[in-house]
């Protein structure tokens, strides 16, 4: 085989073999047309290289002829798919030169076929053979066609366009891309002349077209190598950072796990298992890990699930699981949603972290707030129990009057009925006060867990009213109420909840003792925060005031300035509003006496209708 | 308010408790008014009123002993009983010491507030009676002329005639025709009975 078959082949053979690794890759990452774009390109500088050799080895006119018109073809797909690779692949190029380039060389392509011969000849006369590096090649004789300067101005275009590109990426500052792919364009570019120099014989030597691309082969080729090389070096980084991240997670005792979707398949950290009970090769799928789950946090679970799922939003749920020895672990799970490009959730992955002990520390602190909270409300209740005497000593008298009236009628003669009748309705409704007041009371006394009701602040200062009544007229106390109506509701435990008014209200009348009878006014405003989702109540009263040094020491356990009393009321009352993520603060008023404020966030509104009626008694 | 017949008076914020005891004083034959407040009692008061007051002392604004304060000074004549549901015992010796007729604790049994307020009726009765008497007596005291009115007092204390119009710088004759005035006009038949009415008004003898 002669040198120049052997070079032509193995420039062709290049050009395909690059075609296939773009190819495959393209493959791969469908999302990048360029890749696919260059492979093309690569395919139609092959075809050329191989159009060359024929022509190369072509004795006659008759066999020359044909392949002067057809190369054409691969020519014109080289152009264009070359062009929208720089394009896509550089970022670069100018829009009108791409579509004047693109329109000028299909104009070439369908003139090539109108003229009797090609674009480049209007006849070809005869084949000259002549020896060229010791082999013998073939180049045409004949009359050059004027049109081929068409061809040679999209020739032009196109060197521009590269240089243009070329300039455009190096001063973005990707210098390696716009020598690489930039310089060996030009030199492309600026070696394809030698089509025209040929034709109109001024220099003499076979066609080489299909070599102007081989400079790109190489850099293009040099870029994939890099390409692979990075991807090599990814590849170990990515396993030293997920052995990195999986200590981590080990040693902050965290589970971490994925959740294929579309399989429904978990896998999981050896941590995680362990978390969760399952056994280092157990399969694990959704409905096995929705079965360790305590069944009442099964739904809540389910439903952040569902949640992240259908929104995206990242899933966060703490909820208990009951492993198969019977233990019960508190997990707090956190976790992102991946979707495909058609929105639709393919996988999960996250971490979940043993809260037991933080739960366990939690619930401890919850009961010993309780019992701090259960034994400052019986305390106040002691100091109360004038009040409450009252309250229970008014029922009870009108129904032994009552009682006592209804006898002396039916002893006598002619008994009037209908008002028997009416002290007996009078009787019923009595006693239904008192036993009110004796259910109010059981509540108050009742060491409890603390509820969690959604409630209307309204009520609960109406119903700590009635339950101080006495104690107000007995004081003199006069109180105004400024409830703002219809409130939206706030979660929390009722009794709670009134034990801080009561203790803020028997505060406030104390504050007010020494003042003159006319001037022990007392108000109780309830609204809503300004540009905030918190219900905002205030006691205001009209005694001596905080001596401001003492502003913030008044809420600390044992502080006090009364007489008797242990000093703890405000402070349990703080550490309450805490439990309901709220806040207690004082502050004095313009002109006398203090104000105590506290704050707490509204339910979500959606939720309102559900709870109303729960409220608190 | 009617000045003639003996009312019972009920004074109860609790609504309950004010119609019961109202009903109960009914059906013992008593006329009753009832009164949710203080002032509600205060804009009918009719000081010639008879009777009694049952009065809560636990009130919002003006509380019972505060009522009874404003009746006393305006020289009320009504007997106040005083109905409590927590009968402390500073509020109730206050109530005591100003005059209060009783004092009973609620829940309060029929017949002790039934005997409370026949007694206090009549005690009122009583004292109204009196009190007429005393304005009878210091009206014909007003119609003796300044030398009657000396020689009425000089009689109550005992002395003789003659004694007088010595004191007097008078004849004993003079001091007779006084004298007989002055009898006359008390209505008075006999020098003790001259004496027992003089007594009621305070006055004593020179």
């Amino acid at each position: 085989m002669s040198w120049v078959t052997a070079l032509w082949s193995m420039n062709a053979a290049a050009c395909l073999t690059l075609a296939g690794f773009y190819l495959a890759v393209w493959c791969k990452q469908r999302q990048s047309p360029f890749y696919l774009l260059f492979s093309c390109s690569a395919i139609a500088a092959a075809a050329i290289s191989l159009f060359e050799l024929w022509m190369l080895n072509s004795r006659t006119v008759d066999q020359y002829q044909p392949l002067v018109r057809w190369i054409h073809v691969p020519t014109w797909a080289l152009t264009l798919s070359f062009v929208a690779f720089v394009r896509l692949y550089l970022h670069a190029g100018r829009t009108w030169l791409i579509w004047s380039i693109y329109g000028l060389r299909t104009l070439v392509l369908i003139l090539n076929f109108i003229f009797p011969v090609s674009i480049n000849f209007t006849a070809i006369t005869d084949v000259r053979q002549f020896s060229w590096g010791g082999q013998m090649v073939s180049v045409p004789v004949g009359t050059p066609n004027p049109w081929g300067l068409l061809s040679n101005v999209s020739l032009l275009l196109l060197l521009i366009f590269a240089v243009d590109a070329a300039i455009v990426v190096w001063r973005r500052g990707d210098r390696r891309r716009a020598l690489l792919v930039g310089g060996s364009m030009i030199f492309g570019g600026v070696l394809a002349w030698h089509v025209p120099l040929v034709i109109w014989g001024v220099i003499d030597v076979p066609f080489f077209l299909g070599f102007t691309y081989s400079a790109i082969v190489a850099a293009m080729g040099y870029e994939l190598s890099n390409d692979v090389a990075r991807a090599a070096g990814l590849v170990r980084e990515v396993e030293i950072s997920e052995k990195r991240l999986n200590l981590a997670a080990d040693s902050a005792n965290v589970g971490m796990w994925e959740w294929d979707i579309v399989r429904d398949e978990i896998w999981i950290t050896d941590k995680g298992r362990a978390m969760f009970g399952f056994d280092s090769v157990e399969k694990i799928d959704f409905h096995l890990f929705r079965s360790r789950l305590h069944p009442e946090d099964r739904e809540s679970v389910l439903k952040a699930v569902e949640n992240s799922l259908a929104t995206g939003e990242s899933y966060e749920s703490q909820y208990r699981v009951l492993l198969p020895s019977g233990e019960l672990r508190w997990i707090a799970g956190r976790g992102q949603v991946e979707f495909d490009r058609e929105r639709r959730p393919v996988r999960m992955h996250g971490a979940s972290l043993d809260i037991t002990t933080r739960k366990q520390a939690e619930e401890q602190a919850e009961r010993q707030r309780n019992e701090m909270a259960h034994l400052s409300r019986v305390t106040m209740l002691g100091e109360l129990s004038g009040s409450i005497a009252h309250e229970l000593n008014l029922p009870l008298s009108a129904i032994l009057t009552n009682a006592q009236t209804a006898q002396r009628i039916l002893r006598s003669d002619g008994a009037d009925l209908g008002e028997v009748r009416e002290i007996l309705q009078e009787i019923v409704s009595e006693d239904r006060r008192a036993s009110d007041a004796i259910r109010r009371l059981r509540l108050w006394l009742t060491k409890r867990e603390v509820q969690q009701h959604s409630l209307r602040i309204n009520k609960v200062v109406r119903d700590v009213l009635k339950l101080i009544r006495s104690d107000l007229v007995n004081q003199k106390v006069e109180v105004e109420t400024e409830l703002t109506p219809n409130l939206p509701a706030v979660i929390g435990d009722p009794i709670q909840l009134q034990q801080i008014l009561l203790n803020l209200v028997v505060n406030a009348c104390d504050a007010m003792a020494s003042c003159p009878t006319s001037e022990r006014r007392l108000i109780i405003r309830t609204g809503i925060e300004n540009g905030s989702r918190a219900i905002t109540v205030s006691i205001t009263d009209q005694g001596h005031g905080i001596p401001e040094k003492n502003m913030e020491h008044v809420f600390e356990p044992f502080f006090t300035t009364k007489e008797k009393g242990m000093g703890l009321g405000l402070s349990v009352c703080r550490t309450i509003i805490a439990a309901h993520r709220g806040t207690l603060w004082a502050t004095n008023n313009s002109e006398r006496g203090a104000t105590f404020h506290f704050r707490l966030p509204m339910t979500a509104p959606k939720k309102k209708e559900a709870i109303d009626n729960i409220g608190s008694s | 308010m009617n000045a003639l017949q003996p009312t019972v008076f009920v004074v109860d914020d609790y609504a309950p408790v004010r119609n019961a005891i109202s009903r109960l004083l009914r059906t013992a034959g008593f006329v009753v008014a009832t009164f949710e407040s203080a002032d509600a009692f205060l804009a009918q008061y009719n000081p010639a009123a008879c009777g009694c007051v049952v009065l809560d002392l636990a009130m919002p604004a003006v509380s019972g002993l505060e009522l009874q304060e404003i009746l006393a000074q305006s020289g009320s004549l009504l007997p106040i009983i005083f109905l409590t549901a927590h009968g402390s015992i500073p509020k109730s010796v206050r109530a005591m010491k100003h005059g209060a007729s009783d004092f009973l604790t609620k829940p309060v049994n029929d017949e002790d507030l039934l005997t409370a307020v026949r007694a206090a009726i009549e005690r009122n009765r009583a004292v109204r009676l009196e009190q007429a008497e005393l304005s009878e007596i210091r009206a014909r005291l007003a119609t003796l002329t300044p030398r009657e009115r000396e020689v009425l007092e000089y009689v109550v204390a005992g002395k003789l005639n003659k004694q007088i119009a010595g004191s007097l710088g008078t004849v004993e004759q003079t001091v007779k025709v006084h004298r007989a005035h002055v009898m006359q006009k008390m209505g008075a038949r006999s020098v003790a009975e001259l004496v027992r009415l003089t007594q009621r008004c305070g006055i004593g003898g020179r």
